[in-house]
């Protein structure tokens, strides 16, 4: 924002603004030049409308039609059915199970990724330099680890057969884990799903979090102690206020990417979920792909869509908020 | 999730785009095999599963070659991955620049027969049609015409450990269902010492093995009854099928009850099990292993059970036959050769290269002598004379990949439903998938 209304400062004379005449030139720009910001930001609309809103149209255009396989083969267009597919997916019982499922699956990963996140944040301001570079550069390799290879990795460790969890878990005096399939119980198999997926997701949180704190003044602290605050109260009444918008928009980040979980759940069930490991996004395409009911697959899409659409405005809201104070 | 949306909307779109210009390709005129063609210039285009890369590529080049000094035409032949085969077929077939001969399980043809994904064939013009196994060919058939032609065959055998058979007393293989049980209990009581020990292997979504076990009881999956399919589980002896298999599989495996057969060849190997059921060929894929299973020529090494291996057709259990066919797509711009070149790689010459690979030919006239021509298989061929075939619905295809049969496996065997509820919801979810239109 600030980089848009440097131009505009400079045309006013160069004179340092004071709030008044910094909101006249604001008003101002918005008269005059017009044309041009839309002009430059053409190439990036056309491409983002051809990208991203081309389909999005054909998705739900797709969504209130019947396209079967027969239909994707033969190019007819298919029937239309008006909100048949919509009525059907929201008055089924396994959708609604798979919506609780994945929102209930969000809000616990979201939390344990973002506590262990921040904790690990506050831990790299203690330690000591190089054991911060080193801590920065093992959740660099997390970090820049697919997520289908460390799931795949993931399904073997916990292997009833080969994996090395099991064999661990064995050599304890008394335990038997031998051949015990850790997707049985879904409360087991979803431990294992979250699990990894907090792993992947923790280093994208400390390190930004980390950054976040270095701009916490250490003079704060210093009084905060001084006047006899314990590490508890400095955290929740300095740090996490200066931390809070922030911590905002990780926590909106990371809640948009737990909420479309796919490739942890899909590699883990070797490509096939079972119905109490299914979520949204694996729905859908089962739906879609597997059942070549295009459309309902569509319509569920859509839904998910629109639910996740709350969460976005608040996270354009907050970027907008940061925007303004800056 | 947006991003995972808007891919999903994007692969969706670019379908709907790519589709809108096919052509349609309703009663199209029998493609026919016979007399000659001329090819030259073109090539034609292929679509095999792995098996054939990694079992029986001469054979593929051999008919190939055939059909080029026949035709003039070349051939290209790409092969394929099971896993999610199907959704990069349905993409492929969206388009117009699609391959002109496609490989498919014997379970998948009816939905694509019914999607007119592919062009009617001559059955005349093929060597051996007369006596294609119905189980191949009964997935070709739609309304009066033949859509496929029969590739090869699987049929499950009971694979054992001869040193354990041995060690444990047994001299030969079971001849009836309790001799194989008593058989176990014999395996497990020598090698009690072992806690990963299991007398047999039987990963617990297994859906083929379980639905021999329920048509050894007189069940069945589903009936058609009038325009309708009805699922047939919840019925009391498809029930009875169902608590012999899970009473069996609780009392003598130790496999994972989430896991389905694809790899037990490489788990069996590891020596932790007596017996297995499995295709014929597993027996191989058992004994020894490519070193680099991402190359096709690397060298085989041997297991831990190599040379320790025997199969028995599985007494009482009838067979599965499991397969696949060869059809000529209703988009190619090569129908006709397309044609001709199938009629190669399915004439007897190529059949009696699939048996020396260890794979069952496409016709019963030539099972008795593909048992006498290479023993490994004479299990597999003795079991492909009493099989069964899933209902041949258009839907069936999505009962498989919606996993119901899997998933009820799991729940009735792991104890989270009993084998009567499972049945029940089987049932109903096959009812929905089948009739859904």
């Amino acid at each position: 924002m600030s980089v848009v209304e440097t131009p505009a400062t400079r045309r006013t004379g160069g004179s340092t603004p004071h709030r008044a005449s910094g909101r006249a030139t604001r008003t101002r720009r918005r008269r005059q030049g017009s044309g041009l910001p839309w002009l430059l930001s053409v190439p990036t609309l056309l491409l983002l409308a051809g990208l991203l809103g081309y389909p999005l149209v054909r998705m739900v255009v797709l969504s209130f039609q019947n396209m079967r396989l027969r239909e994707l083969i033969s190019g007819r267009t298919p029937p239309w059915v008006g909100l048949d597919n919509y009525t059907r997916v929201l008055s089924d019982s396994v959708f609604w199970t798979v919506v609780g499922r994945t929102v209930a699956f969000t809000a616990v990963a979201v939390i344990i990724s973002v506590v262990i996140g921040l904790a690990i944040a506050l831990l790299m301001r203690r330690v000591a330099h190089g054991v911060r570079m080193l801590m920065i550069v093992a959740m660099m390799f997390v970090w820049a680890m697919p997520q289908l290879v460390a799931a795949q990795a993931f399904r073997w460790i916990t292997d009833s057969d080969f994996g090395v969890l099991n064999y661990l878990l064995d050599m304890l005096p008394g335990v038997h884990y031998q051949n015990h399939s850790w997707f049985v119980n879904p409360w087991q198999g979803w431990s294992v799903i979250t699990t990894l997926v907090v792993w992947a997701g923790i280093p994208f949180l400390a390190i930004t979090l980390n950054a976040g704190l270095t701009q916490v003044p250490k003079e704060l602290i210093e009084a905060a102690t001084v006047d006899g605050a314990t590490f508890w109260q400095a955290l929740r009444n300095i740090i996490l206020p200066i931390l809070k918008p922030l911590l905002t928009i990780v926590t909106t980040l990371s809640v948009i990417w737990d909420f479309g979980l796919f490739t942890q759940n899909w590699a883990l069930r070797d490509g096939h979920p079972e119905p109490e490991y299914q979520t949204l996004a694996t729905y859908s395409y089962t739906q879609a792909f597997g059942q070549s009911r295009y459309s309902l697959g569509s319509a569920i899409s859509v839904i998910t869509v629109l639910l996740m659409l709350g969460v976005m405005a608040f996270y354009i809201r907050q970027m907008f908020k940061i925007g303004e104070v800056d | 999730m947006k991003r995972k949306i808007v891919a999903a909307a994007a692969i969706a779109a670019t379908l709907l785009g790519a589709a809108a210009c096919g052509s349609k390709t309703d009663n199209s005129p029998t493609t026919s095999a016979s007399g000659a063609v001329d090819g030259k210039g073109k090539t034609l285009k292929v679509w095999l599963m792995i098996d054939a890369q990694s079992g029986w590529k001469g054979v593929v080049d051999d008919a190939s070659q055939r059909f080029t000094a026949a035709t003039g035409a070349q051939v290209n032949v790409e092969y394929q991955e099971w896993a999610n085969h199907l959704t990069k077929l349905d993409a492929t077939l969206a388009g117009n620049d699609v391959p002109d001969v496609i490989e498919l399980g014997n379970t998948e043809f009816p939905k694509y027969v019914f999607s007119q994904a592919f062009a009617a064939i001559n059955p005349a013009d093929y060597e051996n049609s007369g006596t294609w196994l119905q189980g191949l060919k009964g997935a070709c058939d739609f309304e009066g015409k033949t859509y496929c032609v029969p590739y090869y065959a699987g049929a499950r055998v009971l694979i054992y450990r001869t040193d354990l058979f041995k060690k444990a007393g047994i001299a030969a293989a079971p001849k009836t269902y309790d001799e194989f049980l008593s058989d176990a209990d014999k395996l497990q009581a020598t090698q009690k010492s072992d806690a990963k020990f299991g007398a047999v292997y039987m990963p617990g979504q297994y859906w083929y093995a379980a639905m021999s076990w329920v048509k050894a009881s007189g069940g069945d999956i589903a009936k058609q009854d009038g325009q309708k399919w009805v699922g047939q589980l919840s019925q009391p002896s498809s029930v009875a099928g169902l608590q012999k298999w899970v009473d069996m599989a609780k009392k003598y495996s130790k496999a994972d009850p989430t896991k389905n057969e694809n790899d037990q060849a490489g788990i069996f190997a590891q020596g932790e099990a007596g017996m297995f059921y499995g295709n014929a060929w597993e027996q191989g894929a058992a004994e020894q292993v490519k070193k680099d299973p991402n190359d096709p020529n690397s060298k085989l090494v041997d297991t831990k059970v190599k040379g320790k291996l025997a199969a028995a057709p599985m007494p009482e259990i009838p067979s599965f036959l499991g397969g696949s066919n060869l059809g000529v797509t209703a988009k190619s711009q090569n129908k006709q050769l397309a044609a001709q070149w199938i009629k190669y790689f399915t004439d007897s010459t190529s059949m009696a290269g699939l048996v020396k690979a260890n794979a069952l030919p496409n016709s019963t006239a030539l099972l008795d002598k593909a048992a006498a021509d290479n023993p490994t298989i004479a299990p597999a061929a003795l079991a492909a004379k009493s099989t069964w075939f899933t209902p041949n619905a258009e839907k069936w295809a999505d009962v498989e990949k919606g996993n119901i049969l899997q998933t009820m496996l799991s729940d009735i065997l792991t104890g989270k439903k009993s084998v009567a509820d499972g049945a029940k919801w089987a049932d109903d979810q096959i009812n929905t998938t089948l009739n859904d239109n």
